[in-house]
């Protein structure tokens, strides 16, 4: 039986064979997707764009939103079989670790948000990472990355690397004349992180792809911390945007994911370390990831109001000797964040007196946030550098990147502030009274 | 995927060179160090594909027969020249096809030359230094027809860059930055052996 249906992109076409032409003759180009029939989004706006893009309302019934395609495997016809032969496989559905409609839906989605031709959502933000750092680097290949890196970007970096006869060499985010320099013959990589974890530095990232324009060199960033609302990395010149899309992209902390954005040359280049390494995203976490955006403008206001609230409160106690949130006139880089950042974040990283000890006390005081590891939740979520994200190194190494004792990092959700701002009061009252006793 | 190719990555990337003609630049680079005696090693440089760079980190030796007085620890440079012109139109071969829709099972090209040293030497006035011919012979088997073949083969060398630069004049544009040492041989004592050193290049 033969099938002529399109499964897939119906806009993606076999290129026409030569006939005793050259490759002059092909005629297949290179266009945005792969996208579902019909994905024009309505407005430009990013709560428009949140809630409509690449949402697909089910053509058999019209229930409105994407249906959840739970399916490993997809009916073959004549066009899925010439995809195979053409190499096109990409826009058509096959088996769902290749492609998959829930997929596709939630991938148009935060390619609108990011202004990207394409993206690819992964298993994990760590599969999305592994994935587009090995597609864009090649054996004795060499990466500038920051000395300030998320933990498991590190490790693949320090531990995986060398296995693969891969370097990399650790720069100062902030130090633009060492990040220059630290570009060799074999530099393919340029990979840094949007705002640094847990410090909050933000990266003058239009001033990094100067840099990598200038030198020929390719610029992939995490903007875990700055999704889209806040900030559209790619509009900045940068080649690839990758997210874990578990943090405020999903905004629920309820399931793991993660993508890569950016050009369709550089996605497609991504697109067979996803087949290679399995870091598919199963469709019932794709529909999750894709209804949590619809939210995402409206929670990172929220986020934004609440966050900065708290922050200011922090700034004005006595026993709370630092606050970092990137929004506050202290923050070292406020300048680059106005500069940079369309709407705040919930993260807000503080430094209280009494070490780590205090910070341990603190965290067991307070009421709504959860004493959890990640961030970008609707709820609030609080961890400590030193037993958490930063527990493998030494206090020197954590003083090196700013993380001083009784560093607490604060991911804040979307409460009410004055909820927030009642629990801190009520918590740093405690600690210090209890403190005080002791010492009685 | 047609030959392990996908035709639609080709297309899509022959079309964009035709938009943004820089793409299709590619710079090159080798370095070659003297080893010992008639060997040598080459390391690649890392390229620019288009305005990217990309890391090569290839190596390979050349050395030449004992007869020649080397010990054969290498294919020549001559080996490495019809190598080199065999693989480009190997390549050119293979896209071809893969365009023109040809299914290929076995691509074998067989190179036969022959040089008559006494150019090298320099004795004799009607040798030639180089190759004055070199053969090959293509050995296909696929779903093509032989007229079909007759052409791919015939496209194929007029748009193989290694093979267009063997049939065409070339510039070679060459320097020289050379450092004298010290004489370390004394005349009138008897000889000993001494360290062999690196003459900058």
């Amino acid at each position: 039986m033969s099938d002529k249906t399109i499964q897939g992109d119906t806009a993606s076409k076999a290129p026409r064979n030569t006939t005793g032409g050259w490759l002059s003759d092909l005629d297949r180009k290179r266009a945005a997707g792969p996208f579902l029939a019909d994905h024009a989004s309505p407005g430009t706006g990013m709560s428009t764009t949140a809630v409509h893009a690449g949402t697909h309302d089910d053509p058999r019934t019209g229930a409105v939103g994407t249906p959840i395609y739970q399916a490993s495997t997809f009916v073959l016809g004549d066009n899925q079989y010439k995809s195979v032969e053409d190499g096109f496989v990409r826009d058509r559905f096959i088996y769902s670790r290749y492609g998959n409609p829930s997929q596709w839906a939630v991938q148009e989605k935060l390619a609108a948000l990011e202004g990207a031709e394409s993206a690819i959502v992964f298993s994990s933000g760590m599969a999305a990472i592994t994935s587009t750092v090995l597609a864009l680097m090649d054996k004795g290949a060499h990466v500038v990355a920051s000395s300030d890196l998320y933990g498991g970007t590190f490790n693949l970096f320090n531990q995986e690397f060398p296995t693969l006869g891969m370097f990399a060499t650790l720069v100062d985010p902030h130090d633009y004349e060492a990040i220059e320099a630290a570009i060799q013959p074999n530099t393919q990589l340029m990979y840094f992180e949007a705002i640094t974890n847990p410090m909050l530095k933000v990266i003058d990232i239009p001033r990094l792809s100067e840099i990598a324009k200038r030198r020929n060199v390719r610029l992939v960033v995490d903007a875990t911390f700055a999704p889209p609302v806040a900030m559209r990395t790619l509009d900045h010149g940068v080649d690839v945007v990758i997210h874990s899309a578990s943090k405020y992209l999903n905004g629920h902390s309820d399931l793991i994911a993660g993508v890569a954005a950016g050009p369709r040359k550089l996605i497609d280049m991504i697109w067979p370390r996803l087949l290679n390494f399995g870091g598919s995203l199963d469709p019932h976490a794709c529909f999750l990831l894709e209804r949590g955006l619809k939210t995402l403008a409206v929670r990172m206001r929220a986020h934004e109001e609440s966050a900065m609230a708290l922050a200011t409160y922090l700034e004005g106690q006595p026993k709370v000797q630092k606050v970092f949130y990137p929004f506050l006139e202290s923050h070292p880089d406020h300048a680059t964040a106005k500069r940079l950042l369309k709407n705040g974040t919930g993260n807000i990283t503080f430094v209280i007196e009494g070490g780590d000890a205090a910070a341990l006390r603190l965290v067991d005081a307070l009421s709504i946030p959860k004493q959890a590891t990640s961030l970008g939740g609707v709820e609030s979520l609080i961890s400590l550098p030193f037993n958490t994200s930063q527990a493998t190194f030494t206090a020197r190494q954590r003083a090196d990147v700013g993380i001083d004792p009784g560093c607490v990092r604060l991911s804040v959700g979307i409460e009410d502030a004055a909820d927030l701002i009642a629990d801190f009061e009520n918590a740093l009252g405690t600690i210090y009274a209890s403190k005080d006793l002791t010492h009685a | 995927m047609r030959n392990s190719i996908p035709t639609a990555a080709l297309s899509e990337f022959v079309n964009e060179v035709s938009d943004t003609p820089e793409e299709a630049l590619m710079d090159y680079g080798i370095e070659i160090n003297w080893e010992s005696g008639t060997r040598s090693r080459t390391d690649t440089k890392p390229m620019k594909v288009g305005p990217h760079q990309v890391s090569r980190s290839f190596s390979w030796k050349a050395d030449e027969p004992r007869q020649l007085m080397g010990n054969n620890h290498g294919p020549n440079p001559q080996e490495l020249l019809l190598s080199g012109l065999g693989s480009c139109m190997m390549v050119s071969f293979i896209a071809g096809a893969t365009a023109e829709g040809i299914q290929l099972e076995t691509v074998r090209i067989d190179f036969d030359a022959t040089l008559d040293l006494r150019g090298f030497m320099g004795l004799g006035t009607n040798s030639t230094v180089g190759f004055p011919e070199i053969k090959y012979k293509i050995h296909v088997t696929g779903d093509a027809s032989q007229e079909q073949f007759a052409e791919l083969h015939r496209k194929s060398v007029a748009h193989s860059p290694n093979a267009q630069t063997i049939l065409n004049p070339v510039g070679l544009s060459g320097e020289i930055i050379s450092t004298q040492m010290e004489s370390q041989s004394v005349a009138g004592f008897a000889p000993t052996i001494q360290p062999r050193k690196k003459v900058q290049s």
